[in-house]
């Protein structure tokens, strides 16, 4: 009984917990401040730079399959997904659509 | 459009639920998929580690975090201590405390218990926080919360099937379109944090946290370096907004 259960406990107390302490701080910090507070707009703007960062990592330090396309396939992939994400008036789909196929395209490219 | 009876009061109104189908129909129109086909490649990763399918899914409802999930069954892979994981994994957890803030900001109440705050502030990630951002703003109060429910209770049970999927399917998918369901993350939250950006401090916030990493890299070493690079362009670009707004109020 404990065999079975123990990846589940390992991925609460390893993955879940040390996830969710950050949405629960943000509660706590949350009620202290008025809605109206300069805070939160400090706060978006960390969130937004902090999160360009996290995509600059995935990119730049690929892990797994996406490491095997190379370096201008990544790079062009989501330059290209921005371009068309803004030619198409702002068009998530557009966006996603053209970063994959180039990224896909570029991996089988150099693998045959 | 919902037939819910008008309340005008939004301030102490009671919430509208009929605003759950308006997040769900907007989950499913294609934010839903494209995380939950993100979410496939946690299937394989657990299913390397000798994992049960249920503990593959139950990572997706709880810790609700793809780059969390790759880390922890990735981690375990390559015989990390668990500390040592769970620590890495807090730290790259952290986006979470901004993200979580400022969708608090949003969907807050008066009156809200703070048991309903947890409930809500669980089911942020990138995707919900992306589209609260370009949604919240314009939406009634008492919309909100259903809305919310409705998108993101849609985006994790898709994903909550996808992980299973995956896991099932491990290691028979062709090395390009592996790739690709790792590129999903990147090229998704490149184009989410864009359709946010409303003026040039947001972008500039954007552009410099894409640039700083790698400096940041650098400087603080690989657990800090978002850390920095969040702080460091976060604040840059709200010096820059505040300054901006004030000129704007100043008499020429």
């Amino acid at each position: 009984m404990i065999e079975l259960l123990a990846p589940y406990a390992l991925m609460l107390v390893v993955a879940a917990v040390p996830t969710g302490i950050w949405r629960a701080g943000a509660v706590v910090l949350s009620r202290s401040i008025s809605s109206q507070s300069l805070v939160f707009e400090w706060v978006r703007f960390v969130a937004t730079a902090l999160l360009a960062g996290v995509v600059a990592k995935l990119l730049a330090n690929p892990s797994g399959a996406l490491a095997l396309a190379p370096d201008w396939g990544r790079l062009g992939a989501v330059v290209a997904a921005f371009a068309a994400f803004m030619a198409f008036r702002r068009s998530v789909f557009a966006g996603v659509l053209t970063g994959e196929t180039i990224l896909i395209l570029s991996v089988y490219v150099t693998q045959h | 459009m919902t037939s819910s009876p008008p309340s005008n009061n939004d301030e102490s109104g009671s919430p509208n639920w009929g605003a759950v189908f308006d997040g769900i129909k907007d989950a499913l129109r294609l934010p839903a998929w494209v995380v939950s086909a993100a979410l496939i490649g946690v299937g394989p990763l657990a299913q390397a580690v000798g994992h049960p399918i249920g503990a593959a899914m139950a990572s997706t409802i709880f810790v609700w975090a793809g780059p969390a999930q790759v880390l922890f069954y990735g981690g375990l892979a390559s015989g990390m201590a668990y500390p040592a994981l769970a620590f890495v994994i807090g730290l790259s957890s952290m986006r979470f405390l901004p993200m979580t803030m400022t969708v608090m900001q949003m969907l807050r109440r008066p009156k809200q218990s703070i048991l309903m705050q947890f409930a809500i502030a669980h089911f942020v990630t990138v995707t919900v926080w992306a589209e609260c951002l370009r949604r919240l703003p314009d939406m009634r109060e008492d919309r909100r919360v259903p809305y919310f429910f409705g998108f993101a209770i849609s985006c994790l049970v898709l994903s909550t099937f996808t992980t299973a999927f995956g896991y099932v399917l491990a290691g028979n998918v062709p090395t390009h379109f592996a790739a690709g369901l790792l590129f999903l993350t990147p090229v998704f939250f490149t184009c989410s944090i864009c359709a946010g950006a409303r003026d040039m401090p947001d972008w500039l916030a954007i552009g410099m946290g894409a640039v700083l990493e790698p400096l940041a890299l650098h400087v603080a070493g690989p657990e800090f370096d978002l850390l920095v690079t969040g702080l460091v362009g976060g604040t840059v670009a709200f010096m820059i907004k505040m300054n901006r707004l004030n000129n704007a109020g100043t008499p020429a």
